[in-house]
């Protein structure tokens, strides 16, 4: 039955436990992280000693790594390429979809542009290996590292697409309305009004293209040759033979990139829709 | 710019809307309208929501095409011309105001697209501010202002590229009665300095009638009577206009004679009355005529040429009241009275009086 | 002038169509033509160093219920490979639910703050939700080691005398699911719960619901796309997990998604591997059509 909370007013949106199971929740998410984090400043010799006492030395030893920072920037310019490349497409793409008259073959498109997210990651990966080697074998093309960029732009595509897609659905049409009633042409309409009301979903999607691709591993891993090591195959690379807390160093650089651009994303969609 | 917009010689232009139509699949929006607003006029298009209204007004923006007909903007056809090459600015009814820019940015927008020099640019919007009161504004957010001072700004925005037409979607709607009222009687002072020709679009009758120089009252999608304030409110077309229009009372009747814009009916409750004719009246046959219920005189029962009728409810709006009473034959029929001291006292619910037609002051309808 | 309507409407389709052209372009050269290769491959017999010789055969498909006898090649029935998506399957399904689990009462928690603290709480499983799974895997391989915190801490306490195994088993594999997809279950149920009415939870008290009631009668059917959404967003990526198994399975205990990478990797046979590969897209296809149907029938009842 419903209790007076001491406000004297019955609180009827509590549930007994719910706030336990959140809060544990939150804790066993961030656990592990956290862990991961303050053991990469432990002064230990082993990744598997208990706590030594506070020290930077594995970053220390971290700046010195050549392949970490080689992996680190292959890792940066295809996330880069990737993100450019998929922000304009999504961007056009959510233009041509969204707040349209309906066109034949607009829902099939929209399908298509998704469906990065509901196919399972190692069937992409399988297919893009098997799609790169038919071609490497048919034409005797081999792209480098260009097929870690197209194959990123492809599945990142969505997580640009959709962001921007929701800001355009909140934008008041009568806004360009406005602008054409005030002497805009299409051009300027776009380029005065659209434009910059859509700027905030088109940096959120460009960051969440750009930490989906920084944080790929299982497509990368397939389709990647020697060396063409990002930075996840990097840390995949040396999870077996690295004992010392460098890896824990590594990994914690790796989190703090895509947290600054998770809350870079956050910040940009939570921004009023005025 | 081979551009009507840039050529801004006249103030208010004349518009004529021929035989316009606009369907929407099945669906007729708007159905062979034909109107012509003069230069500097304020005119309003009253109507119930879903009656066509906006459809026509959306298409004299130019934000929907005709499915047939014209709208000449002085005499020459704009009907496809998209709307940035229309000399004609909206003022939206949730003003659409850029939250992106500041309140001279917005007001400036137009002139800047004209392709107009930075230096008119500020003067305008200077002047544009001065003209809506609102002189310091200019570097503010639109998004700090409130509810009055957007549509000032939207006003001043609309203005500022000096358009032949300004078009008023709703744009009081928003706002609180009070507010409303102050905005009318400014709107109106607005289109008396600016001299342009407003095309206002309103469901509300009350505004309507304050403001407008003429209106167009539309229903389903067609215009039912033009004409002036007094015109539309004394002399009704229709039932419907008569009844959208203030309150009315409707009585049932024979004509039995008419001549010189006025004809004699025999009221289905008993009483004669001498009643305003409109000119497609036929002149003999059953009718319906409307009286406005201050038109309505409360006299003693039994006194000759009234009819007897009881008290069903006394409503009290401050300065009058309404008295709501029932004819022996069932009607039902409203008594609007002044209230003033000495006023006829101890009126109660259930209690006998008579009410008196005064001779030529209801109007006869076409049934 | 309705012909001229008409032709602005197939303009402004034609704009549209040419827009969303260059990305229909990269997702068709990339996303559906590399499937169709996968289909193709199913149907070929294995190269000897990977990739496939271009001869029609349906082995792979064969072999996924049978063992061919290297002798006498006869076939007989095997279900090594159907246990293991079986196995996936229980996964998917065991994650999906305790996902269901934990993640409704989280969502419900945190839409029930007040605004301010609701967007710290999104943020707060915003970052987990799109932080890099593969360190997350790993940082869960720290938790359970047999050095450990779980282990150290217990053997701290006196607790046990030696450590208990954790890591390399089914415990792992689940435990790493539930908290590598948790995010993906918690955000759509809170974005469903937000947008509730709780007048409607007045009303159902005021027509003497009991807490109980309201939550099983009022909140959880209202909030059912969410939980749909949910689902499907922790079924499809636990049923292809790749990277948890391989960490905290330790490659003895196979998903369906390190046996496919195996047959592309050190097995060589991409026909078999393809094989997999499209028995689980149908498995999954089918599984979101199941899902969105239901979800369908929510809207309409």
């Amino acid at each position: 039955m419903a209790s007076f909370a001491s406000t004297g007013k019955i609180d009827i949106k509590r549930q007994t436990g719910f706030g336990f199971i959140a809060v544990a929740c939150l804790v066993a998410l961030y656990l592990p992280i956290l862990v991961v984090l303050v053991f990469s400043f432990n002064n230990a010799m082993s990744i598997g000693a208990s706590w030594q006492g506070f020290s930077l030395r594995w970053y220390v030893t971290l700046m010195k790594n050549q392949g970490f920072f080689d992996s680190a920037i292959l890792s940066i310019v295809v996330a880069v390429a990737a993100t450019v490349m998929s922000t304009i497409l999504g961007t056009m793409a959510a233009l041509a979809t969204t707040r349209v008259k309906r066109w034949r073959g607009q829902g099939a498109t929209m399908l298509i542009i998704t469906s990065p997210l509901i196919v399972p990651e190692i069937v992409s990966a399988v297919s893009l290996l098997a799609f790169f080697s038919f071609i490497a074998q048919a034409f005797g093309i081999s792209f480098g590292i260009l097929k870690i960029v197209l194959a990123h732009t492809s599945f990142c595509i969505p997580f640009a697409y959709l962001p921007i897609k929701a800001r355009l659905e909140g934008m008041d049409v009568t806004l360009e309305n406005a602008a054409a009633d005030l002497y805009a042409d299409r051009w300027k309409t776009f380029r005065y009004v659209t434009l910059p009301l859509l700027l905030p979903g088109i940096s959120s999607g460009a960051a969440l293209a750009f930490i989906v691709s920084f944080d790929d591993f299982t497509i990368t891993q397939l389709i990647a040759g020697p060396g063409e090591t990002t930075l996840p195959l990097f840390i995949w690379s040396r999870i077996r033979n690295i004992v010392t807390p460098e890896l824990n160093a590594m990994c914690t650089v790796l989190l703090l990139v895509s947290i600054a651009f998770i809350i870079l994303s956050f910040v940009l969609t939570k921004k009023k829709q005025d | 710019m081979s551009n009507i917009a840039s050529s801004q010689t006249a103030k208010g232009g004349s518009v004529s809307i021929l035989s316009v139509l606009k369907d929407f699949g099945n669906f007729r929006a708007v159905n062979d309208v034909s109107i012509e607003i003069r230069p500097n006029e304020f005119f309003t298009l009253l109507g119930p929501s879903g009656c066509g209204k906006t459809t026509l007004l959306r298409m004299l923006a130019g934000f929907e095409a005709p499915t047939d007909g014209k709208i000449l903007l002085d005499g020459s056809d704009i009907s496809m011309l998209p709307p940035n090459r229309r000399p004609i600015n909206t003022v939206f009814q949730n003003y659409a105001l850029f939250p992106h820019m500041t309140v001279a940015e917005n007001i400036g927008f137009g002139l800047k697209m004209l392709g107009k020099s930075a230096a008119e640019i500020s003067a305008t919007v200077k002047e544009m501010l001065r003209l809506v009161r609102l002189e310091d504004a200019g570097n503010r957010s639109v998004t700090q202002l409130s509810g009055g001072q957007q549509q000032r700004i939207a006003l001043a925005r609309a203005l500022a590229p000096k358009p032949k037409l300004l078009l008023l979607d709703e744009p009081l709607s928003a706002l609180d009665l009070k507010l409303r009222k102050s905005m009318q009687i400014e709107l109106k002072r607005l289109q008396q300095e600016t001299e342009i020709t407003f095309i206002f679009v309103t469901h509300d009758q009350e505004e309507a009638l304050t403001m407008s120089d003429r209106i167009a009252v539309m229903n389903g999608g067609k215009v039912l009577q033009i004409g002036s304030a007094h015109d539309i409110y004394e002399h009704p077309a229709d039932r419907f206009v008569a009844g959208f229009i203030g309150e009315t009372n409707f009585l049932e009747g024979e004509l039995t004679a008419s001549a010189g814009g006025a004809g004699t009916v025999n009221l289905r409750c008993g009483v004669t009355v001498e009643a305003l004719t409109a000119k497609s009246v036929a002149s003999s046959g059953s009718v319906t005529i409307v009286v406005r219920p201050e038109q309505l005189e409360m006299v003693d029962p039994g006194s000759p040429q009234s009819v007897d009728a009881t008290v069903e409810q006394i409503v009290y709006f401050g300065t009058d009241r309404h008295v709501h009473a029932r004819l022996g034959d069932g009607t039902a029929l409203t008594i609007r009275q002044q209230n003033r001291p000495g006023m006829r006292e101890g009126l109660a619910e259930g209690q006998k009086i008579g009410v008196a037609i005064p001779p030529r002051v209801a109007q006869i309808l076409k049934d | 002038m309705s012909e001229l309507a008409t032709l602005q409407d197939k303009e402004d389709t034609r704009r549209h169509r040419l827009l969303a052209l260059p990305a229909i372009l990269i997702m068709i050269a990339l996303g559906l033509i590399p499937l169709m290769i996968v289909v193709v491959y199913s149907l070929m017999a294995p190269g000897e160093y990977g990739g496939v010789v271009p001869k029609f055969s349906l082995e792979a498909y064969v072999s996924l219920i049978f063992q061919r006898d290297m002798f006498d090649d006869t076939l007989t029935f095997s279900p090594a490979y159907l246990e293991i998506y079986l196995r996936t399957a229980i996964f998917g399904v065991v994650t999906t639910v305790l996902c269901v689990l934990v993640g409704f009462p989280t969502a419900y928690f945190m839409a029930t703050r007040p605004a301010d603290k609701r967007n710290i709480w999104v943020l707060l499983l915003t970052i987990p939700f799109w932080s890099n799974l593969l360190v997350r895997t790993i940082a869960v391989m720290f938790i359970i080691r047999d050095e450990g915190l779980i282990n150290t801490i217990l053997l701290d306490l006196g607790v046990i005398d030696h450590p208990i195994t954790l890591l390399y088993t089914n415990f792992a594999i689940l435990l790493g699911l539930v908290y590598s997809f948790l995010p993906f279950m918690v955000l759509p149920i809170y974005a469903s719960l937000e947008k509730f009415d709780f007048r409607l939870a007045e009303a159902g008290f005021d027509l003497y619901a009991n807490r109980f009631q309201v939550l099983t009668q009022i909140i959880i059917p209202l909030a059912k796309p969410g939980i749909v959404t949910g689902s499907i967003l922790v079924f499809v990526p636990a049923f292809g997990a790749y990277v948890t198994p391989l960490l905290l399975g330790g490659g003895s205990h196979l998903m369906i998604g390190d046996l496919i990478a195996l047959q592309f990797g050190s097995s060589r046979n991409w026909p078999l591997g393809s094989a997999f590969s499209i028995v689980l897209m149908v498995i999954v296809m089918l599984a979101l059509l199941f899902q969105l149907r239901r979800s369908g029938q929510v809207k309409h009842g």
